[in-house]
């Protein structure tokens, strides 16, 4: 047996990933605007061509495309991702401090929303067409439908504002200088509100993954052979249903690590979460082209990475897989 | 074996799994209740009546929505309130002159850490602040200011002269931002001695003190002297060098800034101890951190829906105020038939602007005068009058041989139906809604309008392409509205309007009359304030009569504010209150 990449396959992979850098280097460009509104302020009317050019020469914008996107390759390969054109920051800063938050947020919810996917997914499965079952499937589809805007500010509305249950924003309470467990309580309970935003958009997901999967499953020969073997369900359910179902699910978890990264722009937006998605919420807007760029790239490569992780891991889970 | 279940039983446990994601919400303990909102110690009622001068700004008294009870408070040194919390949109960066990111409240909360030489008194007119005293040479080239010298940096190194010199020099070494073009005309600076400071310039220039000396903050030598990128150079400490009443004490990226008090400000003791500013991604995320008083104040005007709303919760108050933004409806006089003034006067006349202040505003704004400037202003010409008169635009219009002859409710101009799209960008609202409304006006003149809301910065290219009206423009109508720094400064109204490009480079319909064009190079011939007074009043009469926009309205400022945690706001006319007034006493106002 043997788990690893094979050599093509890794090549694929520096493909899609060169491919992405470049995607990543011209769409901001071809959107429409132009950025001296940001880069000289609001009154940019009122400075000569010349002060304008001038800006433009100090941000690099003047030079042909093909040289902009050279430069831009081999400051990556030097891991300079230069500076925002808003913020006037160091790039790799603004994303290494926003990156924690967003992987905390969206870490919670792949642990919650995965446990919660998992077992609902196998409970309506298990009684499949049964009453739980289709008030499952029923719940799930209402949840998947719902957008996280209007989640996140009915959650704000109910049990921030008419309950005072929950801070509705941030990841701290701001300037208060807490240590140690005050410090933890304070950022879990701000985390509350965007993890169950989070979860609840992606349970359904995963549960109708896990439902479907089993409902196969359920149908194979030997899962048939192992009752008449007159073992117990429970021992059916779990030794054997579930544990067969559960490669599709680890897939599509992996592949949700690697988004991950990216953050959720609506729900950092909603709840003023300061993670990465946010930043990317506010660099569009504002066209900063340089923080844009490299958080995709951040994204690009936490997905490309949990893919080879998939890719490394599904052999693990299903022998059928295995070279 | 699986046994078949009741039916109760399943139902319980659907009825469980719904309540399960609930549970998630409600299984976590209460949060520790918000900084306390003390009763603020040593708070002073504002007594308008006593302060005369305060008494004369306009539109100054906020409203006073509680009884409050009048006791007399022992006057203790420190402050009124330890801690004061505002919210803000977006990150500013680490907010020094290089790096701060908005016009508003960028630069406000950066004027916090700094000063100018000159400061906005509450009517919005320049008034002496770093300096002392000062006069102008016979032929308007120089300034001679005299400086305080009891002013210190907040790193305890004094403030002298040669700041001043080297704020100047030093902006125009990298001229980069809006502090660069602020001070743009400037020469020389001669250090007389360490209180006394001579600013030469190329060419006089009247609007110099609020332009450049009530704006530009001046910054320290001995921290950047050594700095040759001040736009992306990192300093090691978070607190910025100024000698502005707060300190930058924390800088939590997209979170919060947290400011203290310097004790030693020279213009008094500040009132608030501590201030936060949280930063929010969005409007809708402020407002509801500032219903459960999370925040006691929102640094940005409120939408006109919002101010009934949060005026009725208890403690919440709304300071109002005149701004001088503007919301206008330009006409591009390369379209046909907007090359008449017949026309655009006719456009003019169909529009209700007190219908669209109530509205869309719900009358928080105040009518546009055809003139551009504000009638706050004490250089408005008040001889100029504006009307609502479809019929009289009709008479216009058929004037000029524009009617109905299909009698299909359109006009036709040349045989072509007098159709027209106004863009509107998408972000705003309150435009889209005016927008609406001026598409309903003017079609009971017989002007078709549609109405297209597009993308920001694609409206902006149509009607402003690269920002240089020499590139030309491609709209027919546009919503427009310039911020208040463009109106703030009554001079700078041939900018608006003059036909060449560079004395009217935000001449965005392409205005190009005579008239006009004669009265503003007599304006910039004089150094007479009198005689340029006289002279705007009458481009105030030329640009009504030309027509080259209509001005809707000015909307008027609403910032909401928890009076029961701190009511010691100062509105400055055109600025309104995020400014170091408002965190002053009102003996240091100026």
């Amino acid at each position: 047996m043997r788990i690893g990449l094979k050599g093509n396959r890794l090549l694929e992979y520096l493909l899609v990933f060169i491919v992405a850098v470049t995607l990543n280097f011209f769409l901001p460009r071809l959107m429409p605007g132009n950025p001296l509104a940001l880069l000289a302020g609001v009154d940019v009317g009122l400075m000569t061509p010349e002060e304008r050019a001038e800006v433009i020469i100090e941000a690099g914008l003047d030079q042909p495309l093909w040289k902009q996107y050279f430069k831009y390759i081999g400051n990556l390969l030097r891991g300079d991702f230069g500076y925002s054109y808003r913020q006037k920051m160091p790039i790799i800063d603004m994303i290494m401090d926003r990156l924690p938050w967003t992987l905390l947020i969206t870490g919670l919810s792949l642990i919650v929303s995965s446990i919660l996917g998992v077992v609902l997914g196998a409970i309506a499965a298990w009684y499949r067409a049964k009453a739980i079952d289709i008030s499952l499937l029923w719940t799930m589809i209402l949840l998947g439908s719902m957008p996280s805007f209007w989640l996140g500010m009915l959650l704000i509305s109910v049990v921030s504002v008419e309950n005072r249950l929950l801070p509705s924003f941030g990841a701290i309470t701001p300037a208060m200088s807490l240590t140690g467990w005050e410090k933890t309580k304070d950022i879990l309970e701000h985390a509350v509100l965007p993890v169950t935003t989070l979860s609840i958009l992606s349970v359904p997901g995963i549960f109708l993954t896990m439902r479907y999967t089993m409902l196969g499953v359920l149908g194979e020969d030997f899962i048939r052979t192992a009752r008449a073997k007159g073992l117990s369900e429970k021992v059916v359910l779990f030794r054997h249903v579930v544990r067969n179902s559960l490669a599709p699910v680890v897939t599509i978890l992996a592949i949700r690590l690697g988004y991950a990264f990216g953050g959720t722009v609506v729900t950092e937006t909603v709840f003023s979460y300061p993670g990465l998605g946010r930043l990317i919420y506010e660099s569009v807007s504002n066209r900063d082209y340089p923080v844009l760029q490299a958080a995709f790239l951040v994204i690009t490569i936490a997905v490309l990475v949990s893919n080879i992780l998939a890719d490394l891991m599904y052999p693990i889970l299903d022998p059928r897989a295995r070279t | 074996m699986r046994t078949k279940e009741k039916q109760n039983k399943t139902r319980l446990f659907f009825l469980g799994v719904l309540v399960a994601i609930m549970l998630i919400v409600t299984a976590c303990a209460p949060q520790p209740a918000p900084a306390p909102a003390e009763e603020p110690a040593g708070l002073a009622e504002e007594q308008p009546a006593a302060e005369a001068p305060v008494a004369e700004a306009p539109s100054e008294e906020t409203e006073e929505t509680e009884e409050t009870p009048v006791e007399e408070v022992v006057e203790e040194p420190g402050f009124m309130v330890e801690r004061f919390r505002a919210a803000i949109i977006g990150d500013e960066s680490t907010l020094n002159p290089f790096t701060y990111v908005t016009g508003e409240p960028g630069w406000n909360v950066l004027m916090m850490q700094y000063d100018s030489l000159f400061t906005m008194n509450i009517v919005g007119e320049p008034v002496p602040w770093l300096v002392t005293d000062w006069s102008l040479s016979e032929d308007g080239l120089s300034y001679t200011l005299s400086l305080r010298d009891d002013v210190s940096w907040n790193d305890g190194t004094p403030f002298t002269a040669h700041d001043v010199k080297f704020t100047f020099d030093y902006l125009t070494l990298n001229a980069v931002g809006r502090f660069a073009r602020d001070i743009r005309g400037f020469e020389s600076a001669e250090v007389v001695d360490d209180y006394q400071v001579v600013i030469n310039l190329v060419n006089p220039n009247p609007g110099y003190v609020r332009l450049a000396f009530a704006d530009v903050p001046i910054i320290p030598q001995h921290i950047w002297e050594g700095v040759n990128d001040p736009q992306n150079h990192q300093f090691e400490d978070v607190t910025n060098v100024g000698t502005g009443p707060y300190m930058l004490m924390e800088y939590a990226p997209d979170q919060f800034y947290r400011f203290v008090a310097n004790e030693n400000y020279f213009a008094g003791m500040p009132t608030v101890g501590e201030l936060v500013l949280i930063k929010f991604a969005d409007d809708a995320g402020a407002q509801a951190a500032f219903r459960t008083n999370e925040v006691d104040m929102i640094f940005r005007v409120i939408p006109p829906e919002q101010i009934d709303l949060l005026s009725m919760v208890d403690g919440v108050s709304i300071a109002q105020g005149p701004l001088f933004g503007t919301q206008m409806l330009m006409m591009n006089y390369d379209v046909e038939p907007f090359n008449l003034v017949e026309v655009r006067q006719a456009v003019a006349y169909a529009l209700d602007r007190e219908d669209m202040i109530d509205t869309v505003y719900l009358g928080a704004a105040t009518a546009g005068s055809n003139g551009w400037i504000h009638p706050d202003s004490p250089f408005y010409n008040s001889q100029i009058v504006q009307e609502y008169n479809p019929e009289r635009a009709v008479e216009l219009l058929e004037s000029v041989g524009i009617v109905d002859s299909d009698g299909g409710g359109v006009r036709e101009y040349e045989g072509a139906e007098l159709s027209f799209e106004l863009i509107t960008p998408s972000g705003n609202a309150l435009r889209l809604r005016l927008a609406e409304l001026i598409k309903e006006m003017l079609a009971q003149v017989g002007i078709q309008v549609n109405v297209a809301s597009v993308e920001q910065t694609t409206w902006e290219d149509m009607v402003w392409p690269e920002f240089d009206i020499t590139f030309g423009r491609s709209y027919e109508l546009s919503m427009w509205g310039w911020s208040a720094p463009v109106q703030a400064d009554v001079f700078r109204a041939p900018e608006l309007v003059h036909s060449d490009p560079l004395i009217g480079p935000l001449n965005l319909s392409g205005a190009n009359s005579e008239d006009i064009d004669r009265i503003a190079n007599e304006m910039a011939s004089s150094q007479d304030p009198e005689y340029r007074t006289e002279k705007i009043k009458e481009l105030q009469q030329a640009i009504a009569d030309e027509m080259p926009f209509v001005i809707l309205m000015y909307p008027d400022g609403n910032y909401a504010y928890w009076s029961s945690v701190y009511d010691n706001l100062a509105f400055i006319a055109g600025q309104g209150v995020v400014n170091k007034l408002s965190f002053l006493p009102e003996s240091a106002r100026p």
